[in-house]
């Protein structure tokens, strides 16, 4: 990884990563690989009884994408701490209204440094990361903490 | 509602062996990729990952939420355990503390207890009222080394 600790600076952004638009398939295929079978993130007759008007996406999911954001950026093995909050709900965009609907769906991630310090014997960097929909609504909050080779 | 006398429950152990397909089907989904050809070299070619540092194959980071949903009965399980109502369940905050990578191949023991369970908000406004479950997962592999702590918070609406 090309990540510098001594060229980095408080309050540098992360590399933001944009998502695609999430689909119901991308639901059902994070439920495959995740286990996760809430029939919430699937089965639109189990949202409605329970009150919703659709399918939601898996938190997981969010914070997955939120994972590919910082891995794209520096490797898992440097990774040390990730920690969310998430924020509201995730409806996939519909497909036969896919223009309407695709703002909603589509999840950008960005970050920033917040502070360098020294633990056990490694330099580490924390930063600040969030995840929002193209509409500005925040789908969670969080930071994680990289150690710097 | 959970159960608060299950505050402090430890659950049974479970151990589960990492698969690199497994690996490669989750980077798939957290990456919208159709199929796991187009995923990070890392994820399906043991090589790359090797000269990347790493035994095997490596996990994305938020992996390990699977080693909860693939043994001790899944979601259900663990869920009835402290005795919450799914439909009523909105996942709220997610933690990972890592401490040595987990790779394909890895054989996982999860180690998991109820660490917090309280209310918030008062129960005649209705919509305010939830309770919150705080679930505390060590993972550890088969060398004995603790790899990762998650902690998972739930709210279940009152």
């Amino acid at each position: 990884m090309a990540v510098n600790f001594d060229e980095l600076q408080i309050g540098d952004a992360i590399p933001a990563y944009t998502a695609a638009p999430i689909t119901r398939t991308h639901l059902v295929r994070y439920a495959g690989a995740s286990g996760d079978f809430n029939p919430l993130h699937h089965d639109e007759t189990f949202a409605k009884a329970i009150g919703m008007d659709q399918v939601i996406a898996h938190g997981m999911f969010i914070m997955g994408i939120a994972g590919e954001a910082i891995t794209s950026w520096i490797d898992y093995k440097y990774l040390r701490r990730f920690s969310v909050h998430f924020l509201s709900m995730t409806h996939p965009v519909d497909l036969d209204d896919f223009e309407n609907t695709k703002g909603r769906a589509t999840i950008t991630v960005s970050g920033k440094v917040v502070e360098k310090y020294e633990e056990n014997g490694e330099k580490r960097i924390r930063c600040e990361i969030i995840a929002l929909d193209a509409k500005g609504s925040k789908k969670l909050t969080g930071f994680f903490v990289v150690a710097i080779p | 509602m959970a159960d608060k006398s299950k505050l402090g429950m430890e659950f049974p152990l479970y151990s589960i062996k990492v698969e690199k397909n497994k690996i490669a089907e989750f980077a798939a989904a957290v990456a919208q990729k159709e199929d796991t050809d187009h995923i990070k070299e890392i994820y399906r070619d043991v090589d790359v990952a090797r000269n990347a540092g790493y035994e095997d194959i490596p996990i994305p980071p938020t992996f390990p939420t699977s080693f909860a949903f693939w043994t001790g009965g899944g979601l259900l399980g663990t869920v009835n355990a402290v005795g919450a109502d799914v439909s009523k369940l909105l996942h709220s905050e997610e933690d990972y503390e890592y401490f040595a990578p987990i790779c394909a191949g890895d054989v996982i023991t999860r180690k998991m207890k109820v660490v917090d369970m309280y209310e918030r908000g008062k129960k005649e406004r209705k919509g305010w009222y939830v309770q919150v479950t705080t679930l505390e997962t060590e993972l550890i592999n088969q060398r004995g080394e603790l790899v990762l702590k998650a902690r998972t918070t739930f709210m279940e609406k009152g």
